[in-house]
């Protein structure tokens, strides 16, 4: 018999949602000692599902019908109190933000000794220190006593799956556990699940929505769409030999590596950045110096006419702060940022403005980067009528940008709140098109974004790119994205770029250490998603 | 526009304070607007015997030491009251807005200067200084708005400050300045409309607040004397309270409701601003 089993599990939603149902007639089991991944896009309901076993359901969300059975229990049918005592104990959870998850006034060994008081389990310092052992932290003593703003993103999520597994719970559940965290992290942090996994024997619910995980630590695989499972099976056969048109669909959305590039372009350099350099200052009072802490130190990079520079790396790296100064956001104490012949850095800001036409940004985040109070037509019309065009003309150009990006002409007179962010990325993407620039800046464009609303993005952006001759600075964190859409890559780590080049060379053969350990650490590096002439 | 017009007025009316709030505040206005018409003499004018009872000689709410009518003395004062209240309100607001903005945006240095500056008048407290401006530049409609202005914009220029260091490096923002905006452009077009709720109940709380430093003012007889308002009739009939209670206890509902009425308008508005709480409901 399974350790746990779901059975035709219905959760509705409040009335007047897009749907009537966050899940429909859900079914599946996780063995003692399986990694079961649940993989679907954003509002596909797999959070809904796992917080339905915790009994962690929002109290709008009503289960219409199912069992959820546990150690011969209907978790469905106990009191609170009996809930209560099995979260934790026998079934532990991570979540997705180790930023927000840990109480920032409490020191992290009393935060694990409180999981074991609570359940009556002692939570003597002996065994807190066991489990931060447990989860491979340097130095317990320090890590116990320290509180949690003193660790870093992967740290606090170690003392999480800590606390989950102070009580060696059945089951663990990992509601996207690695989603905010950097690639080089994420590989440690499931290679740390999967080695605690196979110690204890636990069974683990893993939710994501990255396919790369799924491929690294799966053993079965079940996706979800609009709240319903499509597709289950072994992680080899879903993977490799996808049956359902969606799962075919969303593998082959994910970005493959190395396409082939065209041959090194020749044209003359469009920019050029030579010695850049950052820094913030943190802290300092009137007479007391702050601490330098140096964004991007001697950044050097030549963008070529017609080419996609990839600037990638992980948080903190400096790849934004580097965009950032191109377009003067931030402003650089040293270096050159020569755009054709005019040193950009030197410019002041009422000459920038013919630059402003010819440079242009898309932004990460398409919930942050749209005006909520303006029209669409209007965010995309504000370029042009900055620049001198009137407004009728600009809208008229606005309606044409909308046809460009494939959104419908009726967009225009909308509010960005009513667009998905797909949809708002490509409102961002009309609005930069506007000025009909001639070097375009991807700050992250497509993080945001679902695997498969990413592909058709990034599909967009490389048919543009190519229609309208762009030279594009991409800044990603996912070296997947990168090795799909540049030609060439620049790799960062703490603001210094460590290796330059052709990106298929870079990636064959990465010759820094951190070149070699952030290609290491994509996760599912060794899947090749098939090649699927169906989807 | 419309529907979000639409949203914004069934949430704010769904709190049921707020609803009350809204009706008294239009009954306060009525009366401020018809008191020529109901009242059509001076309320400084006698009209009767002094010390008359509620009810008594066509004197609804009775009549003062000088035989002059306490209800049109409210229904007329209500128009001073609403008057300053409003007025001050708008100075303030600007002023705050535009100080508040200013730090915002720019930062650094000019940030550190100006709010200095504020708190420099948030140190001093506001009545006496109020009580101090009012009585070097005499007392009229004009000396006592600009006194209430000046004590009451510093919550302004702080709370636009605060929205403005937020949003400043929001993306939409960054956005369009790459997009060669010029600073006026960013500033009203892209952040103001985007800080503006919280001044909206801000301003609504703040017309309470004027109306009772008004209130106060006259009561120590720093009203204008050409204006009957509020604070002067409790002020007047302080020293006669045993034997003319209704002289001082009207004025004083009157004050209660009307800024009980605003405050309620103010957590409404508070309410139906707010997305998160407005969901939740």
């Amino acid at each position: 018999m399974s350790l746990l089993t779901v059975e035709n599990l219905t959760v509705a939603l409040p009335p007047g949602g897009d749907r009537a149902l966050a899940i429909e007639d859900i079914s599946f089991t996780l063995d003692a000692g399986e990694i079961l991944c649940i993989v679907g896009e954003s509002g596909s309901g797999k959070s809904v599902s796992s917080a339905a076993i915790m009994g962690l359901l929002p109290p709008a969300l009503k289960v219409v019908q199912g069992r959820i059975d546990f150690e011969g229990r209907d978790l469905l049918g106990l009191k609170t109190a009996e809930m209560r005592l099995l979260r934790g104990s026998r079934i532990g959870m991570i979540f997705q933000e180790p930023m927000t998850a840990l109480n920032p006034l409490m020191r992290v060994g009393d935060q694990i000794a409180e999981v074991l008081k609570v359940h009556g389990a002692g939570g003597s310092e002996g065994r807190v220190r066991e489990l931060i052992e447990a989860v491979q932290l340097p130095d317990p003593e320090r890590i116990a006593r320290s509180y949690p703003h003193l660790l870093s993103g992967g740290q606090r999520q170690r003392v999480m799956i800590a606390m989950a597994l102070a009580l060696e719970p059945a089951v663990l559940i990992a509601d996207e556990p690695t989603t905010a965290l950097d690639v080089t992290t994420q590989m440690q942090i499931l290679g740390l699940i999967k080695e605690v996994q196979a110690r204890r024997g636990m069974g683990v619910l893993f939710i994501t929505h990255d396919f790369g995980v799924v491929a690294e630590i799966a053993d079965r695989v079940a996706v979800m769409q609009h709240g319903r499972i499509v597709e289950t099976g072994p992680a080899s056969e879903v993977l490799n030999r996808p049956q359902h048109a969606y799962t075919r669909a969303l593998i082959a959305a994910v970005p493959r590596r190395a396409r082939a590039i065209e041959e090194a372009p020749k044209g003359r350099p469009v920019l050029e950045l030579i010695g850049v350099k950052k820094t913030y200052w943190r802290g300092g009072a009137l007479f007391a110096p702050g601490i330098a802490v140096p964004a991007v130190s001697n950044a050097d990079i030549v963008l070529r006419k017609g080419e996609t520079l990839g600037l990638v790396g992980e948080s903190g790296s400096g790849k934004s702060t580097l965009a950032r100064c191109v377009v003067n956001l931030v402003h650089p104490e040293q270096g050159t940022i020569r755009f054709h012949d005019t040193d950009l850095r030197l410019l002041q800001r009422r000459h920038w403005k013919p630059f402003r036409q010819r440079i242009q940004m898309v932004f990460q985040d398409p919930f942050a980067s749209l005006n909520p109070r303006r029209r669409v037509g209007d965010i995309i019309a504000e370029g042009p009528v900055a620049h001198g065009m009137d407004r009728p003309a600009a809208l008229r150009r606005a309606a044409e940008l909308l046809a460009l990006v494939q959104l419908d002409a009726g967009a225009a007179e909308r509010f960005p709140h009513e667009f998905s962010g797909g949809q708002r990325q490509r409102i961002g993407i009309a609005r930069a098109l506007a000025l009909e620039p001639e070097l375009l800046i991807a700050d992250e464009p497509v993080s945001a974004l679902d695997v498969s609303v990413q592909a058709q993005i990034l599909a967009l952006l490389e048919d543009l790119r190519q229609r309208l001759g762009l030279t594009m600075l991409f800044i990603t964190h996912d070296l997947r994205v990168a090795a799909q859409v540049c030609g060439r890559v620049a790799v960062m780590q703490r603001g210094v770029i460590v290796e330059q080049g052709r990106t298929a060379e870079v990636f064959a053969s990465p010759q820094h250490p951190y070149t070699q350990s952030l290609l290491d650490s994509i996760p599912g590096r060794h899947w090749l998603p098939p090649v699927s002439g169906t989807a | 526009m419309n529907r979000i017009l639409g949203e914004f007025l069934s949430t704010f009316l769904r709190n049921k304070g707020a609803a009350v709030g809204f009706v008294v505040l239009a009954l306060v206005g009525v009366a401020a607007a018809t008191a020529g018409f109901l009242f059509p003499f001076s309320p400084w004018d006698m009209r009767g015997a002094p010390f008359m009872q509620p009810g008594e000689m066509d004197f609804l709410l009775g009549s003062d030491s000088l035989g002059r009518d306490v209800a049109a003395g409210i229904a007329y004062g209500a128009r001073v009251s609403l008057l300053i209240g409003a007025v001050s309100t708008v100075v303030a607001v600007v002023f705050g807005i535009t100080l508040g903005a200013v730090a915002g945006y720019a930062g650094g240095v000019v940030d550190d200067a100006i709010m200095r500056f504020t708190e420099f008048f948030q140190t001093v407290p506001s009545f006496l200084l109020a009580v101090v401006l009012v009585a070097i530049f005499s007392p009229s409609l004009a000396s006592i708005v600009a006194a209430i202005a000046i004590v009451s914009w510093p919550p302004v220029a702080r709370v636009i400050r605060a929205e403005f260091l937020s949003l400043r490096s929001r993306e939409f923002v960054q956005a369009a300045e790459v997009l060669g905006r010029s600073r006026t452009a960013i500033v009203f077009r892209e952040i103001l409309p985007n800080a503006l709720s919280p001044i909206i109940v801000l301003a609504s709380l703040m017309v309470a607040s004027a109306i009772l430093l008004e209130s106060g003012l006259s009561f120590l007889g720093l009203g204008d004397p050409n204006q009957i308002s509020w604070g002067f009739m409790i002020g007047a009939g302080r020293s006669v309270i045993r034997i003319a209670w209704w002289m001082s206890v009207f004025p004083g509902i009157a004050i209660f409701l009307t800024v009980l009425a605003l405050n309620l308008v103010g957590e409404g508005f508070s309410d139906a601003l707010n997305p998160r709480l407005a969901r939740r409901r």
